[in-house]
């Protein structure tokens, strides 16, 4: 099965990347795009582990995009990643990669929102909102990659834009179990979860994107809030969904789960930034569950609390086609456990055909972990090659 | 570690290019403020007196020097990104459906349709449009990915085919003027002035507008810029003067 797929993502990569990229009768469209992107990824270990497994080559990406619109009414996107099939095929399943990355239809022929149906991201957290491609990074921050949140889901998004596009606001439901969804059905609670987000942008729209590569001559704002809530307390004997608790095991949480966040960025002369937080709250239903790390109720009050915020600073070179970022993250997991993990990763990224060509080296750093998150390496330097092809 | 920072420095650049001739920065001389949303292009009436602007969700306006609508075309088209208007007709070129739609300059209504085929990105397709009096061509040019420039005849059909990407990362606008085809890059905010018979660049000048959509001189020579973020009609002098 895998050999087929890899098969017929050259036949057709080698297909595209010689014929048309649009097909259009005047009022229905069709665009077919597309990126590919592979690293080479180094560790360097603690002297407690021997695992070398992750000095590897990779192949991150093999994304073909069909895009569609039927005039200014529809629109419609179909996104895979033939990568992340082929990768979770051996069962590991990635977040941030789910293999489907979307599948929706939206309408747009109301006067008062936009309605979109179907798989697609969430409007929550800025940063998991932005293209990937037109990032830096090979990773994004380890608390909007997938692991605390979902970042994609099945439901119905209305969303609208204001004055001039300076103000965006969506608002929607889901079934409320992420990329597990595509599986079918939701858990035994059978409850959605809602989300909804709002953002201010000025003096002009401010796109979803993290480096000024224009080189902006006046100083642009953007600032976010959003917010999203399940309530999914399980039947009594009843469980989730394998993988649908994700790695940290809270992006579902079997009781009442509140997040919310909010951003700012600006860009100004090739020079832009971002900063993002976020605050989750659990509250299990059960005195047992693994979030309360055994605690006891006098302890835990009934509730764990999780966390953090990412800044990132960018500067792009354009003379020299070269983009500069430093990010530094902190995350609490669970605030019933000691200690906050903190992360540096400096990247930079020197563009052959601006975000369409990419060499790209990200490099990480652990400067703190949390006990309950221990953590094998120290370093990590990861190099590659990105083209997106349209 | 700082050896392969070191290494890393180097190898990126010595991939970069050597370096153009950098463009000479100018400052508008004032800006207004116009009610047309995502305005994305603008021409000016051959008398002087009066502006065509199009905009992405696809309608043509007259205005009058400062912006202020004057009239509406009886039209909605999809994506329009490039107008230009010669003594009879209005062109307006729509980037989403690949056709030019050619109006009446007083009626403003829509006589005449052309469909030019072109299968590059829905959103870097056809984006400017002019007369080329050098070589009595239309000039029908696309954003990006790449920049083609189609020279098209009097029926607005495709007869030649120049690529342009060595100019700009993207071509926002385009206008005859004294002679010489000016162009508008939005990505890299400049102004280019082209020898209409090679298409080679003479001069380019860097202007201070953010998402600059469309380029228009008027009859005193001053060149107008429009920003489609900001909703903002530029007045520069004569960049040459």
């Amino acid at each position: 099965m895998k050999n087929i797929i890899y098969l017929i993502s050259l036949v057709l990569l080698g297909f595209w990347s010689h014929a048309q990229v649009t097909i259009t009768n005047g009022n229905h469209m069709i665009e077919i795009s597309g990126s590919a992107s592979a690293y080479y990824n180094h560790r360097i270990l603690k002297e407690s582990s021997n695992n070398h497994n992750k000095d590897r080559f990779k192949l991150r990406d093999a994304q073909l995009k069909i895009e569609g619109r039927i005039k200014d009414i529809w629109a419609y996107e179909l996104q895979v990643d033939f990568a992340d099939i082929a990768a979770n095929d051996t069962g590991e399943i990635d977040p941030e990669n789910p293999g489907l990355m979307d599948a929706y239809v939206e309408y747009k022929g109301l006067d008062w929102f936009d309605v979109k149906v179907g798989y697609s991201k969430v409007p929550y957290s800025r940063s998991s909102m932005t293209p990937f491609g037109f990032t830096t990074y090979w990773q994004r921050a380890e608390m909007v990659r997938g692991s605390m949140f979902n970042r994609r889901d099945v439901g119905v998004t209305l969303s609208k834009g204001f004055w001039k596009q300076r103000v965006n606001i969506a608002a929607g439901v889901y079934t409320g179990l992420g990329e597990i969804s595509l599986n079918g059905d939701n858990d035994a609670s059978g409850n959605p979860e809602f989300i909804g987000r709002a953002e201010v942008a000025y003096p002009s729209r401010f796109r979803h994107r993290e480096i000024d590569d224009r080189h902006t001559p006046v100083p642009m704002f953007s600032m976010g809030v959003n917010g999203r809530y399940a309530n999914k307390k399980l039947p009594e004997g009843r469980a989730f969904p394998e993988g649908a608790q994700g790695e940290y095991g809270m992006k579902v949480v079997d009781g009442t789960k509140y997040a919310y966040g909010f951003d700012v960025a600006f860009q100004y002369m090739g020079f832009s930034g971002q900063f993002e937080m976020h605050k989750i709250k659990g509250q299990p239903q059960k005195q047992n569950d693994p979030l309360y790390l055994g605690l006891p109720l006098q302890q835990t009050q009934g509730y764990f609390q999780s966390g953090g915020y990412v800044a990132q600073l960018n500067y792009f070179i354009k003379d020299y086609k070269t983009i500069v970022s430093a990010r530094f993250e902190e995350l609490d997991l669970n605030d019933l456990a000691t200690g906050k993990s903190q992360r540096f990763s400096p990247a930079l990224a020197y563009q052959i055909n601006g975000f369409d060509a990419m060499i790209k080296f990200q490099y990480f750093n652990i400067l703190k972990e949390e006990s309950i998150d221990p953590i094998r390496w120290k370093e990590q330097f990861r190099i590659g090659l990105q083209l997106k092809f349209k | 570690m700082k050896a392969i920072y070191i290494t890393l420095v180097l190898l990126f650049s010595a991939g970069s290019f050597a370096q153009k001739k950098k463009p000479v920065k100018i400052t508008p001389e004032r800006k207004i403020h116009i009610s047309i949303p995502e305005p994305s292009d603008i021409c000016i009436h051959p008398d002087g007196k009066s502006l065509f602007i199009v905009s992405d969700n696809g309608y043509l306006y007259q205005t009058d020097l400062e912006g202020t609508i004057i009239k509406k075309a009886d039209y909605k088209g999809l994506d329009c990104e490039g107008v230009y208007v010669n003594e009879e007709n209005v062109y307006v070129v729509e980037e989403f459906s690949r056709k030019i739609r050619v109006f009446d300059i007083e009626t403003l209504t829509n006589h005449k349709t052309v469909y030019l085929e072109y299968n590059g990105g829905r959103n870097s397709a056809y984006e400017a449009i002019t007369f080329n009096k050098a070589k009595d061509k239309f000039v029908l040019l696309t954003e990006k990915n790449p920049i083609y420039l189609f020279e098209l005849d009097q029926n607005l059909q495709k007869v030649n085919e120049i690529d342009l990407s060595k100019i700009s990362r993207d071509i926002s606008a385009a206008s005859y003027h004294n002679d010489h085809l000016w162009l508008l890059g939005d990505e890299d905010m400049t102004v280019y002035k082209v020898n209409p018979k090679t298409y080679e660049t003479l001069n380019s000048w860097k202007i201070p507008v953010v998402n600059p959509e469309g380029l228009t001189f008027d009859k005193n020579g001053n060149m107008l810029i429009l920003s489609d973020d900001m909703q903002l009609l530029y007045y520069f002098k004569n960049p040459e003067n």
